[in-house]
């Protein structure tokens, strides 16, 4: 057992350096190669420094607050789901609805509507956007993993005379955390596509970069926004995953 | 007669969208520190019967007593933690250490950390768990029968005077089930807790119970006696058919090696000359001389032939397999004598050290034993009920 313990444990430590490292060399990678061929006036625009960095701080706003955002709502609904009394018996099937519907119409296809129902564009309507496309993953994993907590685990702290809410808290919520944060990640990542599509509605971030290059058609700027944006979806994956390992309950 | 503990009243159990009851009008008196074994098919309510006392399950109606205070509809967490709680899978947090497992009624009940601590080590080391070992581990980091003894010492963390265990050995090897049986009587016998004890398991129920409570369906009271007197007079056919065959054999689980005249086997020391254990052996009725170690412990059987020779004496003979304690019962003993070479179990104190032997002269003399007291216990308690029966008629008049 010691041994195999030590097996994964040199397995992640070994290869934790591995994903940091190649985000790390695509975006120097594009740094480089930006700065060594030769860009004319529409490209330098598009890929001056600060223009990138303002679109990647923007970028990662959009996914930052619409996850946040996305957090707070779906994982107390996922939680008053599965109570079993007559709320969540009623308003269950309606709201697992919403969200599937959220996300089965396509990103844009939301953005869009969101748009033209709001009359508006840019920042907050991308953000509303995002966070109804978000909520079924974090959503569905909150439900699925407080349902997944074995039975006979909270038959004996009921049992034991814990109340209800001694039971979401000390025994119900921790045993689900690996699994809501699962769902939480693959929103972030969700958000950081999602976010590139809703340039579109003039929401800002890395999408302004691949698109200009699309719609100037200029292939060096559509190549560095498209690395750019996948480097990001990579480094907050990454994050993610660290947070997993790090907030997961000890002895599960 | 001992007071009664848990005493349940008409209980009945109708669950939604059945017309059928699960549970019909059951009443029972559990006395004060007895294990009551409720035992019967499955489907026949057994489960849901001790899960009425606690009221994990609401009962339809009824009511329930516990310590003499009408507890029906008080508030059911803080009933929860006065009755201690063990159930077959378990249920073990997988995400809390040993130590805060077992914390988990303390703290409901607002121990201080303190004594906490020492109530978690002195727990452990009841069940033979090294505290500084233990304390500190996870569930998944245990074997089954390690995680039963937690159940149970979880179960036991506020000193509940009652205990409610549904089929606690049930998911376990037959082995390990075994051992974590006698464990749990030898722990009884000093804590002498109320338990209800769920199983379907008839053989499991003689061992553990001091009163069986057979049922049939709608967990109906077939009857509600001592094992001696199931086995003995089983008080109806549907009875008799669940004891199923072989109660004279059955009878070998209750008495235990600790309560029968054990025989004395003659012994050797292997620094004794071997003419003493030549002559020894020739006065024994017995054929083999059974050779102790320095500490009294059995090693290994000798005979003539082996005395006759000048090797070591630890070298010759047969080594003795298996041995059986104080706690075993004769059922134990028979099954060690039928697979050892000389029809004899050697029984060995908590130190391993020899204290004698099981042969059959000493089984059939604790059968005989057996039959005697079943029949004496019959008469007792047939005067315990009339004196029963005008009691409750002063009650209700």
């Amino acid at each position: 057992m010691s041994a195999s313990a030590t097996d994964t444990a040199g397995r992640s430590s070994g290869g934790i350096w591995i994903r940091p490292a190649l985000i790390a060399a695509i975006v120097i990678a594009v740094f480089v190669w930006i700065n060594a061929v030769e860009l004319d006036s529409i490209e330098q625009r598009l890929l001056a420094t600060d223009a990138i960095v303002s679109a990647v701080v923007r970028h990662i706003q959009l996914v930052v607050i619409s996850t946040v955002t996305v957090v707070a709502l779906a994982v107390p609904a996922g939680i008053a789901l599965t109570r079993r009394n007559l709320l969540s018996r009623a308003l269950g099937p309606p709201i697992l609805a919403i969200a599937n519907a959220g996300q089965a119409v396509p990103s844009l296809g939301i953005l869009v509507l969101i748009a033209v129902l709001f009359r508006a564009l840019g920042f907050w309507p991308t953000i509303f956007a995002l966070v109804l496309y978000a909520f079924l993953p974090i959503l569905r994993n909150t439900i699925v993993g407080i349902e997944q907590v074995d039975e006979s685990v909270i038959e004996s702290a009921v049992g034991m005379g814990m109340t209800k809410r001694g039971v979401l808290r000390k025994i119900e919520l921790p045993l689900a955390v690996p699994v809501v944060l699962a769902g939480i990640r693959t929103a972030l990542v969700i958000n950081v596509g999602t976010a590139t599509v809703a340039t579109l509605v003039n929401s800002g971030g890395l999408g302004d970069i691949v698109y200009g290059g699309i719609v100037q058609s200029r292939s060096t700027v559509l190549w560095a926004g498209a690395l750019l944006v996948a480097a990001l979806a990579l480094a907050i994956d990454f994050l993610g995953g660290l947070a997993e390992d790090k907030l997961r309950p000890k002895g599960i | 007669m001992a007071d009664s503990m848990i005493k349940l009243e008409e209980l009945t159990k109708v669950y939604e969208g059945t017309e059928e009851p699960a549970v019909a009008d059951l009443s029972m008196d559990v006395p004060e520190g007895e294990i009551v074994v409720l035992v019967g098919p499955s489907g026949c309510g057994k489960t849901t019967t001790m899960k009425m006392i606690n009221r994990v399950i609401e009962p339809t109606s009824g009511r329930i007593f516990l310590e003499g205070e009408d507890v029906t509809s008080t508030n059911p967490d803080l009933l929860r933690r006065r009755i201690g709680y063990v159930i077959q899978q378990i249920g073990l947090f997988p995400h809390m250490s040993i130590r805060d497992n077992v914390a988990t009624v303390p703290r409901l009940l607002d121990w201080d950390e303190h004594k906490i601590d020492d109530r978690v080590d002195e727990l452990l080391e009841l069940v033979g768990m090294d505290p500084g070992r233990f304390r500190g581990r996870y569930p998944r980091e245990l074997s089954g029968g390690q995680r039963q003894r937690i159940g149970v010492i979880r179960a036991l963390a506020a000193d509940p005077p009652v205990m409610l265990m549904d089929e606690p050995f049930g998911a376990i090897d037959p082995i390990t089930r075994e051992r974590l049986q006698n464990e749990f009587l030898r722990l009884q016998a000093d804590i002498k807790k109320t338990i209800v004890f769920v199983t379907h398991d008839i053989d499991e129920a003689i061992k553990m119970g001091d009163r069986i409570a057979i049922l049939q369906d709608q967990s109906i009271i077939a009857q509600f006696d001592t094992p001696e007197e199931i086995l003995t007079n089983p008080a109806s056919q549907f009875v008799s058919d669940f004891v199923g065959s072989g109660a004279a054999l059955k009878r070998m689980n209750l008495t235990r090696v600790g309560e029968v005249t054990l025989k004395d086997w003659p012994t050797a020391r292997s620094d004794e000359k071997r003419d003493t254990l030549r002559n020894r052996l020739d006065d024994a009725e017995q054929d083999q001389l059974l050779l102790l170690d320095d500490d009294g412990r059995p090693r290994r059987w000798l005979h003539a032939q082996d005395l006759r020779t000048d090797d070591e004496l630890t070298s010759v003979g047969e080594e003795v397999h298996g041995v059986i304690s104080a706690n075993s019962t004769i059922a134990d003993a028979l099954d060690q004598m039928l697979r050892s070479h000389y029809g004899t179990a050697v029984v060995v104190d908590d130190d391993d050290r020899y204290t004698g032997a099981v042969d059959m002269a000493v089984v059939l003399a604790a059968a005989e034993a057996m039959g005697q007291s079943a029949g004496a216990d019959a008469q007792h308690r047939l005067a315990d009920a009339d004196v029963e029966t005008t009691d409750e008629e002063q009650v209700s008049g």
